[in-house]
């Protein structure tokens, strides 16, 4: 059994009298330890396939399987609590709280887990660690590059260990370098944490550190390409 | 619930200090506002409820049993009661029977002073018998034929002498004569304290007036009930006999109306205060939309989110409502309000503040309740998206 299991995976938007559909009847299998890659054309559906699998948008039919869980079927608050320990998200903006330092960004995730606070502080160090961040612990976001915001937010997307690591465009809004650097460290995640990422981009650059490339057109899978693994 | 840490609420409010300020400074208006309808109607309730007691029965010219100042009784009529009326509280071989002349007097300090309304009461030695709850503070007593005055705490108060005793030794034309003060009085917050008392004597010759406004007595067995039958046979006193504390909760009643105009105007104000307030947090939380989202996607519970925009909103409304609660004991407590029936002090107790504080708190509740309601509303993705 795969990891992510989609099947016959449909959204479709209701705006008053007029119904879009950015996903239609969609199957697709990742298995665990993946990088996958998904690109399209804007208003393809990418984000909206994203947001499904993290499970911060339900389907309109289909199924959706993640790592054994249902996910099609839980509730609000299920939901809720299912995303707090299977899913890792990274944002193409951050979204990193202002008013918490990079340290208590990182630790905030884990605050909804039961855990001791030296455990906590464990994780949160190793999780800065593995972003190559640590020395910026205390900083506030306004005071880190955006490359180094990105990182931060990585950790926190890391530091519960989550199933898998969804990300939209997290290099979008960064400097090629920075961004090569980016991608570098995600497939260092994936390589030796194992981690299941799955991104979403437009640059067809960053495709290279990813195993599998996903094109999505008009709410379906247009080819299952395999690119060259790092 | 799994909740989002505590100084995540307390840094957001640092976000931005206009915000900040405005937020605070509202709800200290309002709470002030609060507290000054509170007090005012506070006051004049406890001013009156601690009026009179319940073994005082005053007698009143019939037909003006609702105003003192109105009523009119024969001179004699105090002589009359202390004989024929059995069960008189007596000390020192003095009845307790007070034949009282109230008027209210414009007092000036000079010629080109026009004066402020007082109450005056012209007493005998009986009066301080009778009002046991009147206790002389400072100085003494007024002498009868010498023109003098004994202030209320309040009264003074209210003419800007603070402390009361200052005023001890000040001249003040009453009807063009001089009277001076020559001390000070207190009777547990009651409306005695908002009164000035001189000799009954030279109030009359000051007010050339023949007649008493009221007998007021304390009973020693007999009841009211004794006293009205003494009434009713004295027909050619045209007397009626009232309990103190009876007359006083029909005065209360009668200011019932005002007080309620208090509050429905404090009430009234409050309110355009919580719009803005609503307005100021919609603005704080608008702009942090994208933010509530992430917390979202992480797993934060909307519970939790809600709590913790509660606290941030319910600590700037706190905040506003201590310091309006300092204010209102530092300045409030002392204003003095003037009213046809002598004086109040607005009245700043553990209850007024307490209701203050809870104004503050429900302030906070409700500036943040729809702002919030309306940034939960909206699904993940969509605040996700928000000011891209
Ligand atoms: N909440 C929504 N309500 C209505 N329509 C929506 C909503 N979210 C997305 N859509 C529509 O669904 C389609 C797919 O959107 P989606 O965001 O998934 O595209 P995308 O592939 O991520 O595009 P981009 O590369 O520009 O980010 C678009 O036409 C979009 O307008
Ligand atoms: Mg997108």
């Amino acid at each position: 059994m795969a990891l992510i299991e989609c099947r016959h995976l449909t959204r479709t938007y209701k705006r008053g009298a007029e119904a879009i559909t950015p996903l239609q009847d969609l199957d697709l299998d990742i298995e665990a330890g993946a990088f996958v890659a998904l690109m399209g054309p804007s208003g393809s559906g990418k984000t909206t396939l994203l947001n499904l699998l993290a499970g911060i948008d339900r389907p309109t039919a289909g199924t959706l399987s993640v790592a054994g869980s249902p996910v099609h079927t839980l509730a609000r608050g299920e939901l809720a609590r299912w995303r707090s320990t299977h899913v890792g998200y990274i944002f193409q903006l951050y979204n990193l709280i202002p008013v918490l330092t990079a340290y208590e960004n990182v630790e905030l995730p884990l605050l909804l887990q039961p855990m001791s606070r030296s455990e906590r502080h464990a994780r949160v160090a190793a999780a800065l660690e593995a972003v190559s961040i640590s020395d910026r612990h205390a900083h506030y976001p306004r005071q880190l590059s955006g490359g180094q915001e990105q990182r931060v937010a990585i950790a926190r997307a890391i530091v519960t260990e989550p199933s898998i690591l969804l990300a939209d465009e997290p290099t979008g809004d960064l400097d090629r370098a920075t961004a090569t650097s980016m991608m570098e460290l995600l497939a260092r995640l994936n390589a030796e944490q194992g981690r299941t990422i799955v991104m979403v981009t437009h640059d067809p650059r960053t495709t290279e550190w990813a195993d599998t490339v996903l094109h999505l057109e008009k709410g379906k899978l247009v080819e299952q390409a395999v690119g060259g693994a790092a | 619930m799994r909740t989002l840490p505590f100084e995540y609420a307390v840094r957001n409010l640092g976000r931005s200090p206009a915000r900040l300020t405005l937020s605070v400074g509202g709800s200290m208006l309002v709470v002030l506002l609060v507290l000054t309808a509170a007090g005012f109607t506070r006051g004049m309730e406890q001013a009156m409820r601690v009026s009179g007691s319940p073994d005082a029965i005053m007698l009143i010219g019939s037909g003006s049993e609702e105003s003192i100042e109105r009523s009119e009784i024969a001179m004699r009529t105090s002589g009359v009661v202390a004989a024929s009326v059995p069960g008189l509280l007596s000390r020192a071989g003095m009845d307790a029977v007070s034949p009282e002349i109230h008027l209210a007097l414009p007092l000036s300090t000079g010629r080109d002073d026009q004066g402020r309304l007082a109450v005056i009461r012209g007493i005998e030695r009986a009066a301080w018998l009778v009002h046991d709850e009147a206790k002389v503070e400072y100085g003494r007593a007024p002498t009868a034929g010498r023109s003098e005055l004994i202030a209320g705490r309040l009264a003074a108060r209210s003419l800007g002498f603070e402390p009361p005793r200052s005023m001890i030794g000040t001249t003040f034309q009453l009807d063009g004569e001089p009277y001076e003060v020559v001390g000070i009085m207190s009777a547990g917050g009651g409306v005695i304290e908002g009164e000035f008392w001189t000799a009954l004597t030279d109030l009359q010759i000051t007010a050339q007036r023949d007649s008493l406004s009221t007998v007021t007595l304390r009973t020693d067995g007999a009841d009211l009930v004794d006293l009205q039958s003494f009434a009713a046979t004295r027909l050619d006193l045209e007397l009626a006999a009232v309990a103190e504390t009876d007359y006083y909760a029909q005065l209360a009643a009668f200011y019932r109306p005002v007080r309620l105009l208090v509050i429905v105007t404090a009430v009234l104000i409050a309110l355009g205060g919580v719009a803005g307030g609503l307005n100021t947090m919609y603005a704080a939380f608008a702009s942090r939309v994208r933010e509530i989202g992430s917390l979202q996607t992480f797993g934060f519970s909307r519970g939790a989110i809600v709590w913790s925009l509660m606290q941030e909103s319910i600590l700037a409304s706190s905040l506003g409502a201590l310091l309006a609660c300092g204010i209102g004991l530092a300045v409030l407590d002392q204003f003095v309000i003037r009213f046809s029936m002598g004086v109040f002090g607005i009245s700043i107790d553990a209850g007024v503040l307490a209701l203050g504080l809870a104004a503050g708190f429900g302030l906070g509740v409700i500036g943040a309740a729809v702002p919030v309601w309306r940034c939960l509303r909206k699904p993940i993705p969509e605040a996700l998206r928000a000011g891209e």
